[in-house]
């Protein structure tokens, strides 16, 4: 290596710390520290985030090597199978689970049409429909929520990664659609899995470029239809 | 497979759909477990670090949302973080000399480098305005998850000299990959 230069800049602070741990270089202590720091501060995220994009092309040079299958085998024991949980996410039950609630929706269906004595066609290949998904944050704010909107079930789901409102305030969502004053979709729930079924005429707000967003209200929503407090997350919906 | 088709399976890993999880697996694995593979350098471990891996996929894949990633770059990077996890806890212990000569010259072939395209070909340039030794080091620390400790150790040079002259090399990256 050529000798040191003092007057070469170099990164420093917590840029410097992103990129390390992207790059992979600090020793074990350390890149829990950074892990754990990722998960608190989303600014420092961010930076993690802008250097495994700047870093990401590198990855091109791993070449694929197909795996043996007794690992998808072992995978499946161990997700699906056994006393594996659906859920991990710390915080969340598994009754809070929207795959577990979604599976035994769909089971009761399945027994209703049983006792029924539908006869059960074949599944038929479903028509393509729209599914949007958004990702609501805010800077400012530690409040995240990540939306999925399907078309075909006119639902949205919503799952809450960080954040909470204060005791006696609500988080309320709403759709924007280009100029037009907010709609609310109504008083979020205080849990990590929600299902919002929105009615006809708001179901027509949602395109891609529409914005989901979630303002602070008081206990039970606000009181004039429009946002009254603070937007504490927000995203554009986009296409999937 | 595209990668939009790739967001959707991510999107709806996310809502636990399993039919959707199984073929992102069939779709990714095999460059997950290249990248496995690389970092740890043994196939025993590379094979439970690509199940631990999924494990992560299955139950973080909302985080894929709020990142800036392409799908491909994000299922990278959470293998790779992953096993350089792995390896760093793995290597506490052993300081492996033939280790270091074996993975010295990382840099890609030309072929390597076409599979990369436009992006790969940019931060190639930008690598090659490095002197050579410490694009090497950049290289290294990438692919196979070498320390700050064992790239000092290997470049004879004592660790705080190896952070500065990655930090310098970092900086100029950056500016370069923005310009």
């Amino acid at each position: 290596m050529t000798p040191t230069d003092h007057h070469e800049p170099e990164l420093g602070g917590d840029e410097a710390l992103a990129a390390e741990y992207v790059l992979g270089v600090l020793p074990a202590s350390e890149r829990q520290d950074v892990a754990r720091r990722i998960e608190a501060d989303i600014m420092f995220a961010r930076l993690v985030d802008d250097w495994e994009a700047r870093l990401s092309p590198l990855g091109a040079f791993y070449t694929p090597v197909d795996a043996p299958a007794s690992v998808k085998q072992a995978l499946d024991r161990r997700i699906f199978t056994g006393n594996a949980r659906p859920t991990s996410r710390a915080g969340a039950s598994w009754w809070n689970s929207l795959g577990l609630w979604r599976g035994l929706a769909a089971a009761s269906v399945v027994a209703l049409a049983l006792v029924v004595g539908w006869n059960l066609q074949p599944p038929v290949e479903e028509a393509p429909s729209a599914r949007f998904v958004a990702s609501l944050e805010n800077p400012d704010t530690d409040v995240r929520y990540l939306a999925l909107y399907d078309e075909a079930h006119a639902t949205i789901s919503l799952s809450r990664l960080d954040g909470t409102a204060a005791a006696d305030q609500d988080f309320e969502l709403w759709v924007i659609e280009g100029d037009e004053a907010p709609a609310s979709l109504g008083v979020l729930a205080d849990a990590d899995h929600l299902e919002v079924r929105p009615s006809e005429e708001l179901r027509a707000k949602f395109a891609a470029g529409a914005v989901l967003a979630v303002s602070l209200e008081p206990e039970g929503g606000s009181p004039t239809g429009q946002p009254t407090g603070a937007v504490v997350a927000l995203g554009d919906l986009r296409s999937i | 497979m595209t990668p939009p088709d790739i967001s959707k399976l991510i999107v709806r890993t996310s809502m636990r759909d399993r039919a959707a999880f199984d073929l992102l697996y069939r779709q990714t694995s095999a460059k997950l477990f290249g990248v496995c593979l690389r970092v740890l350098n043994d196939r025993a471990e590379a094979e439970e670090a690509l199940q631990e891996v999924y494990v992560k996929i299955w139950t973080k894949a909302d985080r894929f949302a709020v990142s800036d990633l392409s799908p491909i770059s994000w299922l990278v990077a959470v293998a790779r973080n992953h096993s350089i996890d792995r390896i760093r806890a793995r290597r506490m212990k052993q300081t492996g000399l033939d280790e270091a000569a074996e993975i010295a010259d990382p840099a890609p072939g030309p072929e390597a480098l076409a599979l990369a395209g436009d992006e790969g070909a940019r931060i190639h340039l930008c690598l090659e305005e490095l002197d050579a030794d410490r694009a090497a080091a950049v290289r290294g620390a990438y692919l196979v998850g070498e320390s700050y400790a064992e790239l000092a150790e290997r470049h004879g040079v004592p660790l705080n000299t190896m952070r500065t002259w990655l930090r310098r090399s970092l900086m100029k990256l950056k500016d370069c990959l923005e310009r």
